[in-house]
């Protein structure tokens, strides 16, 4: 098989994605008031509604619509006040009621899009001339979105006895309805994307402005955030569509960019050996790096739609719709831009923290403390502290103070940062009763500074013969001399200067 | 002797409340009473003995320690197998719910509890509400207690049956296309559709969701009335989206009389061919009634109801197949053992499961849904439900209720009418209300000269005006015992001197 790049010389790939999103913001089901949990034991949040039994019926959850229509709002979509639930019928024991509650031809969000900035180093894979790109090789597409629906999701099902939790072979399956109407929503991309990568960027995204939302964790380990991929190829410079193939089981980025990648390539092979692609639905196995076939698609199921009768058509007001709207926080790429401009972050600090709502929420609490140590907070948050769970704002000013004020070096400064994680003490407390605060104080350390030169004269003698390399050893020197309290900067700079440089 | 059948509603329950009788007495003669009779008219499907002298018990401990008894208290109640109660099976007549017991309670049931009400038992039904005989429960038939050889209609034939035969005071039923006034009708009573929304459908297994509406089966209209306001009692039930706050207000204007009030008549209707001899004279008897009670009689019109059981049988099957489709055999229900693979599991529990006429809805149903198909029939029943709504605006802006048949004939024979369709056919004068959602009562006016069979009137009313539609009911009531023709409160002769004793 050709290599990617190679195969989007000749083609074009055409991916659409189809995004499912459970709310697990959320602390009912879709329709009853069960508990959402991924940890609890096997059927045990059920009640007449979610198991489907005999004369239950579904009422909507208010705060799912709130969720989903600020979704709608964070990716540019138009909010339909008008819409309703429909029936989707299949027989399956995942479904308790053997219909899906979903939505029609309407959904709460329809005609969205975000744009997505595709950085040098992964426009890569974009060879063809439709988009503009910066002198760096970075380029912006727009994306549409066609709509983001409410739905249900189903059970979980687990297959005992076959290989690998699958149906077949399986002995029995069991089935754990805790699951079983979760608020989900669904957001179908119209088939702009063009490379794994955007495919990729597009989720991430996504995620991200769903995380910044508070609406989902958006795991895609864990199932909280699925994909499934449409791609379809065709010659570079044409314009029709393909056949396209339907992949599953994309439960990670990485999943996601090599099982488009894969597809692609095997459909150019398919192609350019005179075959056929067939419409079929495949499953990315990431252990051989291939995708399989699950099933062929020879004709449309009927899902026998028609709107649901139990739940009243929806009218939101704009009271509703006005309320969702501010709740909507400042989204990611917004915040990017005013760390960028206003706080004068680097490229990568703004990027690390506008991404990640509760690094952003600690980030913009400590600079409302210490607004003049924007960059050096960030410098904290993304370089001294990265894996602090539960770092307050304070203790990131703090540490912030006293690195500008040469109080104590970077190395330190990930010690303290680890030892104030998850308590309630200040840096700086716990700076001095550790002894660790670095002097500055000139004339303390100057004196430290001349025993050493006096001490040290063979080091002294190789640093005047050209070996500068030794002034970390008198450094280090100085440093043992001062107990460790000495900052290492200012040692360095007196020696230079006593050395007469 | 008192018997309980010579009792009201309301009498019961001022009577256990003054401490005349114990409710747990009332309990045992509306047990003994079904000992005696229900041999032979079949209305349950299920006698829940234990639950009723549990329940009475609990009723008469309350009033032992000065509690405020329920507007209900002891009144011996029954309800539709459609219905769940815990303690209970909720079988809708049908072997894929046999033996299936009720996991939790309906919120119409726990409402009649609420009010003090003993729960006698489940009744006998068209198997999932599919029919208008109670012939299609896959148990045993129900007979109509004026008659032994004759149908009590349905589908809520058991509750209407039990209440003609004096073995309850009230039953509850479910009218999707007239299930509670026909089978009303056919045995005398009295039953009220009330409009839709007014009375939560949760824990009723649906039929047609759109259509569904629970009710009250009394032999007044004031015992109706007072089934209304427990039902209501507690407003809008946050566990159904489409249910509506209603006051519990249904006694307080009940015998306010009704002069210069407006029936509507359609003289189409009225004088339609399919319409018997006996019928004609109930319902010439019942608008002279009302005339005589101050009502003005005004000619109305509803064009669109010829196309009203076209609709019908396009939504109520599509709403059934869907509402039908949780019976798998998977979770609950019927399952058919040693089945090799899933697919044949489902098939066969569910062509085993369940019983002819419900097959056929569904199998109607699932195509009319079908993809090909939706935009030719469920797409127009659904335009066609919009314009008999607005026929029902257009006349209700004319008048305050309408006076139509409930059905064009009294009970039939058993085996009488065997042909689908033509029992569809016999639901002209109900179906059209379910489509629009407004309220209908059925009132008996009468008996057939012919044969002595009940005759009944149907008032139909405009939405959530249910309580102002039970007052002009009253009026005919009150027009009709005046004229000798049919006293409230009665028992079918029959059965009316056979236990129950007090």
């Amino acid at each position: 098989m050709k290599k990617l790049p190679d195969v989007l010389r000749d083609w074009e790939a055409v991916i659409g994605l189809e995004i499912h999103t459970e709310l697990t913001a959320l602390e009912t089901k879709m329709f009853c008031d069960c508990r959402l949990s991924h940890t609890a034991p096997p059927n045990t949040n059920v009640c007449p509604v979610c198991l489907g039994l005999p004369g239950a019926l579904p009422v909507p959850n208010e705060k799912a619509i709130e969720c989903i229509v600020m979704a709608g709002i964070a990716t540019n979509c138009e909010i339909m006040e008008r819409s309703l639930f429909y029936r989707k019928h299949y027989f399956y024991p995942d479904m308790s009621k053997n219909y899906q509650t979903t939505q029609g031809p309407v959904a709460f969000c329809m005609h969205g899009h975000l744009d997505l900035e595709v950085p040098a180093q992964e426009a890569r894979e974009r060879p063809d001339f439709s988009v503009r790109k910066a002198p760096d090789g970075s380029y912006a597409v727009p994306i549409r979105i066609m709509r983001i629906h409410m739905e249900e999701d189903a059970a979980k099902m687990v297959h005992v006895g076959g290989g690998e939790g699958r149906i077949g072979g399986a002995r029995e399956s069991l089935i754990d309805y805790n699951r079983c109407g979760t608020p989900l929503i669904e957001l179908v991309t119209e088939p702009d994307l063009r490379t794994p990568e955007e495919a990729r960027l597009f989720m991430e995204k996504l995620r991200q402005t769903f995380l910044a939302l508070g609406i989902s964790d958006c795991s895609l380990e864990n199932g909280s955030m699925r994909c499934d991929g449409n791609v379809s190829i065709r010659r570079r410079g044409t314009a029709g569509v393909g056949t396209k193939t339907e992949m599953k089981n994309l439960n990670s980025f990485k999943s996601l960019h090599d099982a488009l990648a894969y597809e692609i390539c095997r459909q150019a092979e398919v192609l350019e050996g005179g075959g056929d692609v067939r419409q079929e639905t495949r499953h990315w196995e990431p252990s051989g790096r291939r995708t399989v076939v699950m099933r062929v698609k020879e004709t449309a199921d009927d899902y026998r739609m028609y709107p649901d009768p139990d739940l009243a058509p929806f009218d939101l007001s704009d009271e509703f719709i006005g309320r969702c709207r501010s709740r909507v926080p400042e989204l990611p790429d917004a915040k990017r831009s005013r760390y960028l401009t206003e706080l004068g972050l680097s490229r990568h600090d703004a990027d690390q923290i506008a991404c990640n709502p509760m690094a952003a929420r600690v980030f913009e609490e400590a600079v409302a403390i210490a607004r003049e140590m924007a960059p050096l907070i960030a410098n904290v948050m993304v370089n001294i502290a990265p894996t602090a769970k539960a770092i307050t704002s304070r203790q990131v000013a703090s540490l912030a103070r006293l690195l500008a004020t040469d109080a104590l070096t970077f190395a330190q400064a990930r010690e303290v940062a680890e030892m104030v994680d998850g308590t309630d003490e200040d840096p700086e407390t716990v700076v001095d009763a550790y002894n660790m605060r670095q002097s500055t104080d000139i004339d303390t350390l100057a004196p430290i500074v001349d025993d050493v030169l006096a001490t040290c004269v063979s080091q002294v003698r190789q640093y005047e013969n050209g070996n500068k390399k030794v002034i970390g050893y008198l450094v280090g020197q100085c440093m043992k001399a001062a107990r460790g309290n000495g900052n290492p900067k200012l040692f360095n700079q007196l020696l230079l200067e006593k050395l007469g440089v | 002797m008192t018997r309980l059948d010579q009792l009201s509603a309301a009498q019961i329950a001022s009577g256990v409340a003054a401490g005349a009788f114990s409710a747990t007495e009332v309990a045992r003669a509306s047990l003994d009473a079904i000992e005696a009779r229900d041999a032979e008219v079949q209305a349950f499907l299920q006698v829940s003995a234990d639950l009723a002298l549990k329940t009475a018990t609990a009723t008469d401990e309350l009033r032992a320690h000065g509690a405020k008894l329920g507007p209900l208290a002891g009144v011996p109640v029954a309800f539709k197998d459609n219905m769940n109660l815990q303690g209970t099976r909720t079988t809708c007549a049908s072997r894929m719910l046999e033996g299936y017991e009720s996991p939790y309670t309906a919120t119409c049931v726990q409402r009649m509890l609420a009010a003090g009400a003993t729960p006698i038992g489940k009744t006998n039904m068209d198997e999932f509400a599919f029919g208008s005989s109670t012939e299609s429960s896959a148990f045993h038939p129900t007979r109509n207690p004026w008659d032994a050889a004759r149908v009590p209609g349905g589908s809520s034939g058991g509750s209407a049956a039990a209440v003609a035969a004096g073995e309850v005071s009230i039953a509850l039923g479910s009218d999707t296309g007239g299930s509670i006034r026909q089978p009303a009708s056919f045995c005398g009573v009295v039953g009220l559709k009330p409009t839709y929304g007014a009375v939560s459908r949760y824990g009723v297994v649906a039929f047609g969701s759109s259509l569904d509406q629970v009710g009250p089966l009394g032999r007044s209209v004031t015992d109706v009335a007072i089934a209304m306001n427990a039902l209501v009692t507690g407003g809008r039930d946050p566990l159904d989206s489409t249910s509506q706050d209603v006051p519990a207000s249904f006694s307080a204007h009940l015998e306010d009389p009704v002069e210069g009030m407006r029936v509507g008549v359609i003289p189409a209707l009225m004088e339609h061919e399919s319409i018997a001899p006996d019928v004609r004279k109930g319902l010439a008897d019942a608008r002279a009634a009302l005339e005589e009670q101050g009502a003005q009689i005004t000619e109305v019109e509803l064009s669109h109801m010829a196309s009203a059981i076209a609709a019908y049988y396009v939504i109520g099957p599509s709403e059934a197949f869907s509402n039908l489709a949780r019976f798998d055999g998977v979770r609950f229900g019927y399952q058919e053992p040693g089945s090799a693979t899933l697919a044949e599991q489902t098939a066969l529990s569910r062509a085993h499961g369940f019983g002819a006429e419900a097959k056929r809805r569904q199998l109607l149903g699932a195509y009319l849904l079908s993809s090909g198909v939706y935009h030719e029939y469920y797409y127009p029943a659904q335009q066609v439900r919009t314009l008999i709504t607005e026929d029902y605006r257009h006349a209700f802006a004319r008048c305050d209720a309408i006076l139509l048949p409930v059905a064009p004939t009294t009970a039939w024979h058993f085996g009488e009418v065997n042909d689908p369709t033509q029992m569809y056919a016999s639901d002209l004068f109900t179906i059209s209300l379910n489509i629009a959602g407004n309220a209908g009562v059925s009132v008996p006016v009468g008996s057939s000269p012919a044969s002595g069979m009940p005759l009944s009137a149907q008032l139909q009313g405009p939405a959530f005006q249910d309580a102002n539609l039970l007052r002009m009911a009253r009026a005919l009531e009150r027009g009709i015992a005046k004229k000798g023709l049919h006293m409230p409160d009665t028992v079918a002769p029959a059965f009316a001197d056979r236990g129950g004793e007090l």
